[in-house]
């Protein structure tokens, strides 16, 4: 069992302290992959800005001022009437830039009054050049077009100057789609120890100022970036100090990072890869509570055309997974029952105090009440406690496993009625640029995966279970040859003969290593 | 009425699609030509000379044999071991390895003939030693070694080259040269030779020569169903007279080698004795005889039912007599089913199909193709059926649907190579492009220039991926990219055109590379050329985009294959400006951004500078 690192101080605003004790500040299902990366990238040139990159000076102390660039998103996202102005005054640029000066100063949000868009009109030859400028970058926004709110939505990280953090219409930080998950992802690759390898790897795209689109983005804002609000973001926890995950996380980045793919085309791939490891790390630490000690492993489906055993087994593994959360924080909030000091409780004020000791629950006594809380035992505050957190869990992290799956390819419904793991064709791309050096023999890729992730694929990994009898085996043989097919059909797997293929890397730089 | 029971044709049926032990595939030919006395089917062997050479020689090299099931690897060993004196006595004993002197270099050759006969603990060894040997040439012991590629790399595993860098070397050698298809590396004695990387379309027609003309079928001539009238003939002798082509200049040889030839060029391998399935299965399939192949009395019995039609060698050829299943594990069949012959057709050779006998304007057509061949072509089950289809009787559409797909398999072997134009023949298959490809590249990318009509078809198709664009645009190549990664489908950045004729060191051609046909690209003097390779289905799918497909259809991988060519290009490109030196402006940004497409079909791109310092 993993030593948990002290809850922080500052956090009894919050409705309880579970998840968070389990999981981290926090794990949520609404900030999808990309936004945890972007998060991620928000955090780090702060950090890198202030001199402190990937360093951890005590354990969950990050403080960072990441930048709004509100100019920036106005001019993108903010502008609705830019094609109208564009094509109205297609050749009378001077007439244009003023009605969408304008119509910028009515609309502008999130800034100061004073502030405004004039020192444009100097750097463009004209407004139709600036036109197709916004309309390219607006083209590169991340998760492409999306109901969102304009100040969520973000360009493509071509460099330091391109990043911003979420906020709200008005302007503040409502946590909603930067959630922390990056804050957690950044911790975690600190905790790992490679941040300064990772940060030489990074200087070459997101970080490097020089790049020509970083320019461009940086052209349309103004050169004077001091009169922006910046605010200072605190207060992630990351609950262990160390753990092997983080460690398979930064191994798994510098493999992409240091492979040919070129530099920005490594986004959606670190996106695919960071999203499968934590998932993997919600899944153990769960697993942890509940006092799982064998290794985790998935089935993993490569799709067929009819049903096969396999899609019911993934399907199954699938489902169990899915459980695990929820059955993990009514373990976590058991454990205090075998304590003598649970034991030595008489009453529920008692309980209250106690509970609140633990896990900053419930606020107050009143609060209690009218919650609908009628019980006069100890044993009866627990249950209802239980019963409020596996709510709150429900809310969010429970369905961290589901959406985050399917959002990096992961599992899926495809054909069939029930989720399971169906890695669709990228996120297979990912896999093979993270785990092949240049060529790997197909067995050993198989035996690799389930060393690295623990995925099931073939009958040689099956076959270490003895739950699976001989059909099943022959199933999972099947299974792999699918794999087979379909990485050759992806010119990521050269055949040799029938008992003999190789993965291939076409990226890879690493010439195979020894066995 | 006399009906022979030939030896030839039960032990042709051997070589057929039966149910059998693979690995005992080579002991029983062997057996059944010892007992009945048959002269075995010869072939020249294409390394055999060379194999012999080399154990004559003085100081000989080891010999590694790999290849796949069915390459002949065990037929080269015994071959080598009764030249070289070995008896047969000894080959057929239970020893795993066998040896033998060899004569000029007083060197002992061991031979395994087949790898995986060894348990784990015998490879290790046999493997070890190896590696001794090959370290040390003086050593007097050689080996000659017979394995699948796979069993080879597997059997690597169990010798443990982490504790000794001496195999790891050996191993890694070893890889080297199967995964770069290579047989030599200097530092190392040995030689690989990889059976599968002998031309199936090579092979093909000196198989078929060695069948045709093989002295078992004299024991035909007495047989009353030689030569029988009307429909009452030998189906085997009538598909075996088909195949000689005396009549219409072997044009199923012809045909069915320019099918086995494309599926070299896609990187589908054939081994000789799925060569030898294909050719007894195309003269004895049936799907009413047992096991789906016939013999002399089936055959009788198949006349006298009056089901000659489903005898047919055009059929055959695809595995039709088989169930579908055991068709779909067949590497032959499998690999000639994806040219989909049968369920592709085009309106033309479907009008004369069906309404040939009524429409003047297919007559002639339907009298050439389908009439006059009244025992596969339009015989009298085809007619009932066909004028049921066409009165509209619902209950017998599948099965004239059936034969209308065997029909259109025939006709693929028969249509005349003049007629192949006007008939649009190649979409007879799902390769419309198929027999441009191996004609106008293939073969005369060999020695001559690619038409610089194909070339321009090529290039449009790729400008029109690497844009997203619709572009009619063929002289030069558009590089355009869409900033953040280069799997966007639409790419509004400029970055670079390269010219197709030569220019400045800039050209873009079609030429062979390691024997088969590629897309040079060359950016300057400066850089070495970037290479696409163009397999058959890279070739089709761009012809296609070219002519007005849209890139997510027929093949997605290969739309992101050709993303990751830009790749590779706009890579290039960098270096290049890396190399000339950046004199632009440090205050100024220009991009070219594309706004729209031209009336003409052109990219219309805009300069648009940036002034960074304002």
């Amino acid at each position: 069992m993993h030593e948990r690192l002290p809850r922080p101080s500052n956090v009894d605003a919050m409705d309880m302290w579970v998840d968070e004790a389990i999981w981290g500040h926090r794990l949520y299902d609404e900030q999808t992959p990309w936004l945890c990366l972007m998060e991620f990238f928000n955090v780090l040139v702060a950090e890198h800005e202030a001199g402190r990159a990937f360093v951890e000076t005590g354990p969950n102390t990050l403080k960072y001022k990441p930048k709004a660039r509100m100019h920036l998103r106005n001019i993108l996202f903010n502008n609705p009437k830019i094609s109208l102005i564009a094509t109205k005054y297609k050749d009378n640029s001077k007439e244009a830039w003023a009605q969408w000066f304008k119509e910028m100063e009515a609309r502008k949000a999130g800034v100061n009054s004073d502030v405004n868009f004039r020192y444009l009109e100097e750097r463009f030859p004209s407004f139709e050049d600036f036109y197709l400028v916004v309309q390219f970058l607006r083209r590169t926004t991340i998760e492409g077009e999306n109901n969102k709110r304009w100040t969520s939505q973000f360009v493509f990280p071509y460099g330091p100057d391109c990043l911003y953090e979420d906020l709200d219409v008005k302007g503040n930080s409502d946590r909603r789609f930067f959630a922390r998950t990056g804050e957690l992802l950044y911790l975690m690759l600190t905790r790992s120890g490679k941040g300064p390898l990772i940060l030489d790897k990074l200087q070459q795209s997101v970080l490097n100022k020089e790049n020509k689109f970083n320019r461009l983005v940086a052209a349309l804002q103004p050169k004077d970036m001091s009169q922006e609000r910046t605010s200072i973001r605190e207060g992630a926890y990351l609950p262990y100090l160390s753990l092997p995950e983080y460690q398979a996380l930064a191994d798994d980045w510098l493999r992409l990072l240091d492979s040919n793919i070129p530099k920005f085309d490594v986004f959606p791939h670190l996106v695919n890869i960071t999203g499968l490891h934590m998932i993997i790390y919600a899944l153990n630490r769960a697993r942890e509570v509940l006092g799982y000690r064998e290794k985790l492993t998935f089935v993993i489906e490569i799709v067929a055309p009819k049903k096969t055993i396999i899609r019911e087994l993934s399907a199954d593994c699938y489902a169990e997974h899915n459980n695990l959360s929820k059955r993990a924080v009514e373990a976590y909030i058991r454990k205090i029952e075998e304590t003598e000091e649970w034991k030595e409780l008489n009453n529920v004020p008692q309980a209250i105090e106690f509970l609140q000791k633990k896990f900053i629950w419930p606020k107050d006594v009143d609060e209690l009440e009218e919650d609908g809380f009628r019980g006069n035992t100890p044993e009866q505050l627990l249950e209802f406690f239980i019963e409020k957190a596996i709510k709150r869990h429900k809310q969010h992290v429970d369905n961290f496993h589901r959406v985050w799956g399917k959002e990096v390819g992961f599992s899926s419904r495809r054909g069939a009625r029930r989720i399971r793991y169906a890695p669709q064709d990228l996120f297979l791309k990912s896999l093979v640029y993270c785990v092949v050096p240049k060529r790997m023999e197909f067995q050993e890729f198989l035996e690799e995966l389930y060393d690295r992730y623990g995925f099931i694929i073939g009958e040689r990994q099956a076959h270490k279970f003895a739950q699976y009898g001989q059909a099943d085996l022959q199933a999972f043989a099947e299974n792999a040859k699918r794999l087979e097919q379909r990485l050759a059909s992806m010119g990521l797997l050269r055949r040799l003969s029938d008992a003999c293929a190789y993965v291939e890397n076409p990226f890879g730089k690493r010439e195979e290593e020894a066995g | 009425m006399t009906i022979v029971k030939s030896q030839w044709i039960n032990f042709l049926r051997q070589y057929g699609p039966i149910p059998r032990n693979d690995n005992m595939y080579d002991e029983a030919i062997h057996r059944i030509l010892q007992q009945k006395k048959i002269k075995p089917i010869q072939i020249s062997s294409e390394y055999m000379e060379e194999l012999i050479e080399n154990f004559q020689s003085e100081s000989p090299a080891s010999v590694i044999l790999t290849g796949t099931a069915g390459d002949g690897k065990t037929y080269y060993c015994r071959e080598i071991w009764s030249y070289f004196g070995g008896s047969l006595d000894t080959w057929e004993s239970r020893d795993k390895v066998k040896q033998l002197k060899l004569p000029n270099s007083n060197k002992t050759l061991f031979v395994v003939k087949d790898l995986s006969e060894l348990q784990d603990f015998e490879k290790k060894d046999i493997l070890e030693q190896l590696s001794s040997i090959l370290q040390n040439p003086d050593e007097d012991k050689m080996f000659l070694i017979a394995a699948n590629d796979g069993q080879l790399i597997e059997a690597w595993k169990h010798a443990n080259p982490k504790d000794n860098p001496q195999i790891e070397r050996v191993k890694k050698h070893i890889e080297d040269l199967l995964v770069n298809g290579e047989k030599e590396r200097p530092g190392i004695k040995l030689k690989l030779y990889n059976l599968s990387q002998v031309n199936a379309a090579k092979l093909f027609p000196q198989i078929v020569h060695a069948i045709l003309n093989h002295p078992g079928w004299n024991e035909c001539q007495n047989c009353s169903l030689r030569e029988g009238d009307g429909n009452n003939k030998c189906p085997i002798w009538e598909n075996r007279k088909r195949m000689e082509g005396s009549n219409d200049g072997q044009l199923i040889l012809t045909r069915l080698t320019d099918l086995l030839e494309l599926c070299e060029l896609n990187d589908i391998h054939l081994p000789i004795r799925q060569l030898f399935l294909l050719v007894s299965n195309m003269l004895l399939g049936h799907p009413d005889a047992k096991d789906h192949l016939m013999n002399c009395s089936e055959a009788a019995r198949i006349v006298s039912e009056n089901k000659t039609a489903l005898a047919s060698i055009y059929r055959n050829i695809f595995g039709e007599n088989l169930p579908e299943k055991r068709r779909e594990n067949t590497r032959v069949f499998e690999a000639l089913g994806k040219f989909g012959v049968g369920y592709e057709t085009n309106n033309f050779i479907d009008n004369v199909l069906i309404f040939g006998a009524d429409d003047p304007e297919f007559e002639r057509y339907y009298q050439d193709w389908v009439v006059n061949d009244s025992y596969y072509g339009a015989n009298q089950i085809y007619r009932a059926n066909q004028k049921d289809y066409l009165e509209g009787r619902a209950e017998i559409a599948d099965d004239f649907l059936l034969s209308l797909r065997s029909q259109r398999q025939r006709l693929f072997f028969i249509i005349p190579k003049e007629q192949e134009e006007e008939s649009h023949f190649w979409r007879l298959t799902a390769f419309h492009y198929a027999g441009e490809y191996l004609n106008e590249v293939y073969r005369r990318a060999q020695h001559g220039k690619v038409s610089s009509q194909i070339t321009a078809r090529i290039v449009q198709g790729l400008n029109r991926i690497f844009t997203g664009f619709f572009v009619r645009e063929s002289d030069k190549l558009i590089l355009a990219t869409s900033g953040s990664h280069s799997q966007a489908k639409v790419s509004r950045i400029f970055e670079e055109e390269i010219s197709v004729p030569k220019r400045h060191g800039q050209g873009v051609q079609i030429v062979m590379k390691n024997g088969k046909p590629c897309l040079e690209v060359k950016l300057s003097h400066l850089l070495p050329a970037e290479y696409l390779p163009l397999n058959l289905v890279r070739f089709e799918f761009l012809s296609r985009v070219a002519e007005g497909a849209l890139p997510g259809s027929f093949s997605r991988e290969c739309y992101e294959d050709i993303l990751d060519f830009k790749s590779k290009l706009l890579n290039l490109v960098e270096r290049l400006r890396l190399e000339e030196g950046d004199d632009s402006d440090p205050n100024q940004l220009t991009f070219q951004i594309i706004r729209r497409l031209t009336q003409e079909g052109t990219i219309d791109h805009n300069t648009v500078e940036v002034n960074c310092h304002a």
